[in-house]
């Protein structure tokens, strides 16, 4: 077992706003863990399978599904099948909210999927209420 | 077509009075046939009574020869009885002979018969008168002159050839009617090939006829086939153009979202900044005025919240209309799925929902009786109809009580389903602009975004309809929505 602050959080956004926006918000809901942050999919499969071999970390996984180079889909995919990756928790927090989109990803393993909401108001709140709950959460270690 | 057919049908004519001419022909050789047998018949009987006349007027000349002989030999009165008899018949003879013979060919040979019968008699008579006066020798004498005899050989001359020439008579009508009886065999049996062949041509028409018309009406139903066909195949480029409208809406407007989210963000996270800044500007403000110039006063406390709230504002406002794309878009994409459905009874619903507003304007929706139903998305016909009769509700004319008609009438498979009212109208030039996405029409004093219309169209056009709007500016509108009776379940769902 570990700590939740040594979890690593390796977020996967492209739209740098969006993911200054989510790190502002989890910092204002206490979280203080390490944050990385990845602008494409293919950057953020390279640090992931990187980091299987040398972080320490857990690692929690925030992933957007509309990403320029590929699919948060295929990306979800890809983790999934890996043997270490596999058990690291991955947050879906995309625009998207088609039902069968999230239908999809829960199929491939996802552990939660969130709709970024529109209105700043609510995404923010909802982004602290996402901070709150990994405070919360135990996320196993990488082997 | 009509060439051939006008030409059939002439010629179809034409053999008809053929036909009839034949059947005139034959009946007329008939009828001229029956008088002739009549006429050989009455031939036939008068030359049989003449025969049997004739015949009996020479037994009573002989009788009446004979019984003058015997007298004049024996001058015994019972050799006189024969003469007197005959003398008593022979007139009588004439009398049934006469008119047999009246204004016939041989009333002259007749005339001369009675002539010389009447002298005869006369010879008859004279010489018995001399013998019963006494003077035997003279009537002998007389006798011996033969003139009697030669009388007499006349009278049975002529008697004969009225016989002869009665029987030529018989031949003559029987030959007549030999000779009619032929030609009408010959008339009938070409009558009846005629007739056969009139029959053959016009059945040969009737089958051609026929044929062309089961060729015509086999080229009209291809042709409903194809027709039917194409409507089908429009049908679906239609709803897959929609469906390909839609899903770019989707993915334009969720594209426009995400940078939304950021300027809607960072101007909230700028918000709270400035505020800090009101905050130090004001205490420095208090504490070393001096420090503070007017323009840093002016940014921080009215320059820069107002354009925070500018962006806030105008940010909203796209968010609002994103969010209308959306909607449309989502509703799109949604799996129709078709099912019987009563549209008084959703009328009734819509109705009922805005008692509310009808009330309150004095209007009165009046729906047709035994609307009719149909196999569609009830969902959507409900979101498209609410739509129509909130929007007639919605922009009554103040000026006289609303009036909102709800009727349908079927067309060509189809259903057309007419929501009218008594409004303020729409102004020609909007027609089509009505129909399009954050436009409106006429006086802006209701509240609206723009978008019901279009919304409205976007799910008419998935139903695979149409949507068509008749308005008068200030004098009402109506709008028709063209829908097919029953919508084909979708097999696949939308890709997203």
């Amino acid at each position: 077992m570990t700590s939740a602050e040594s979890v690593t959080i390796v977020m996967i956004e492209d739209d740098e706003g969006h993911a200054r926006l989510i790190e502002k918000n989890l910092r204002r809901a206490g979280v203080f863990n390490e944050v990385v942050h990845c602008e494409s999919g293919t950057a953020g499969l390279k640090y992931l399978f990187d980091a299987r071999a040398v972080s320490p970390n857990p690692l929690l996984i925030l992933l957007d599904l509309n990403l320029p180079d590929m699919t948060g889909i295929d990306i979800l995919g890809k983790i999934k099948a890996d043997d270490q990756l596999k058990r690291a928790p991955v947050i879906v927090l995309t625009t998207t909210d088609d039902q069968r989109e999230i239908q999809r990803c829960y199929d491939l393993g996802c552990s939660v999927y969130i709709t970024k909401p529109v209105n700043y108001e609510t995404f923010s709140q909802a982004i602290r209420q996402l901070g709150l709950f990994l405070s919360v959460i135990q996320v196993p270690k990488v082997p | 077509m009509p060439t051939t057919r006008s030409i059939l049908g002439r010629a179809g004519l034409l053999l008809l009075a053929l036909g009839a001419l034949t059947l005139v022909l034959v009946d007329a050789g008939s009828i001229w046939l029956g008088s002739k047998t009549q006429a050989y018949g009455l031939a036939l009987e008068r030359a049989q009574q003449i025969r049997i006349l004739a015949g009996q007027l020479q037994n009573r000349l002989d009788d009446a020869e004979t019984g003058q002989r015997g007298y004049l030999l024996t001058g015994a009165e019972s050799y006189l009885e024969p003469y007197t008899r005959a003398i008593a018949l022979i007139p009588k003879s004439f009398e049934q002979l006469r008119p047999r013979f009246a204004g016939t060919p041989d009333q002259p040979l007749f005339d001369r018969l009675t002539g010389v019968i009447d002298e005869k008699l006369a010879e008859l008579k004279h010489t018995i008168g001399l013998y019963d006066a006494g003077q035997h020798e003279q009537a002998i004498t007389l006798v011996r002159t033969d003139r009697g005899k030669i009388l007499m050989d006349q009278a049975r001359e002529l008697i004969a050839n009225l016989v002869v020439t009665s029987d030529a008579d018989i031949r003559r009508s029987a030959d007549d009617m030999r000779w009619g009886s032929a030609t009408l065999q010959i008339t009938t049996v070409a009558g009846s090939i005629i007739v056969v062949i009139l029959v053959t041509g016009t059945g040969f028409i009737v089958a051609g006829y026929a044929r062309q018309i089961e060729r015509s009406s086999e080229e009209v139903a291809a042709l409903n086939r194809g027709l039917e066909e194409r409507v089908q195949q429009r049908t679906a480029d239609l709803m897959q153009a929609n469906e390909e409208i839609q899903r770019f809406a989707y993915i334009v407007s969720h594209d426009l979202r995400a940078p939304l989210v950021n300027v809607m963000g960072f101007t909230a996270e700028l918000e709270v900044g400035i505020a800090a800044i009101q905050k130090m500007v004001d205490t420095v403000a208090q504490k070393q005025p001096e420090l503070v110039s007017d323009d840093a006063r002016l940014a921080a406390t009215e320059d820069v919240p107002e354009a925070v709230g500018f962006i806030r504002s105008s940010t909203a406002k796209m968010d609002r209309l994103i969010n209308a794309i959306l909607k449309l878009s989502r509703e799109g994409r949604r799996v129709l799925t078709p099912e019987p459905v009563d549209m008084a009874q959703l009328f009734a619903g819509i109705v009922d929902s805005v008692r509310h507003q009808t009330e309150d304007a004095g209007a009165e929706i009046t729906v047709q009786e035994h609307l009719p139903g149909l196999v569609s998305d009830r969902l959507v016909l409900e979101q498209i109809f609410s739509n129509l009769i909130d929007n007639a509700v919605k922009y009554l004319d103040a000026s006289r009580p609303g009036r909102i008609t709800v009727s349908a009438r079927a067309q060509a498979g189809r259903l057309i389903y007419e929501v009218a009212d008594n409004g303020r109208g729409i102004a020609a030039s909007d027609h089509e602009r009505i129909f399009e996405l954050f436009r409106r029409s006429g006086t802006q004093d209701r509240p609206g975004e723009g978008i019901g219309l279009a919304h409205v169209r976007a799910l008419t056009r998935r139903l695979g309809g149409l949507i068509s709007v008749q308005s008068e500016f200030g004098q009402g509108t109506r709008f028709e929505v063209n829908l097919p009776r029953i919508l084909p379940a979708q097999t696949e769902s939308v890709e997203s």
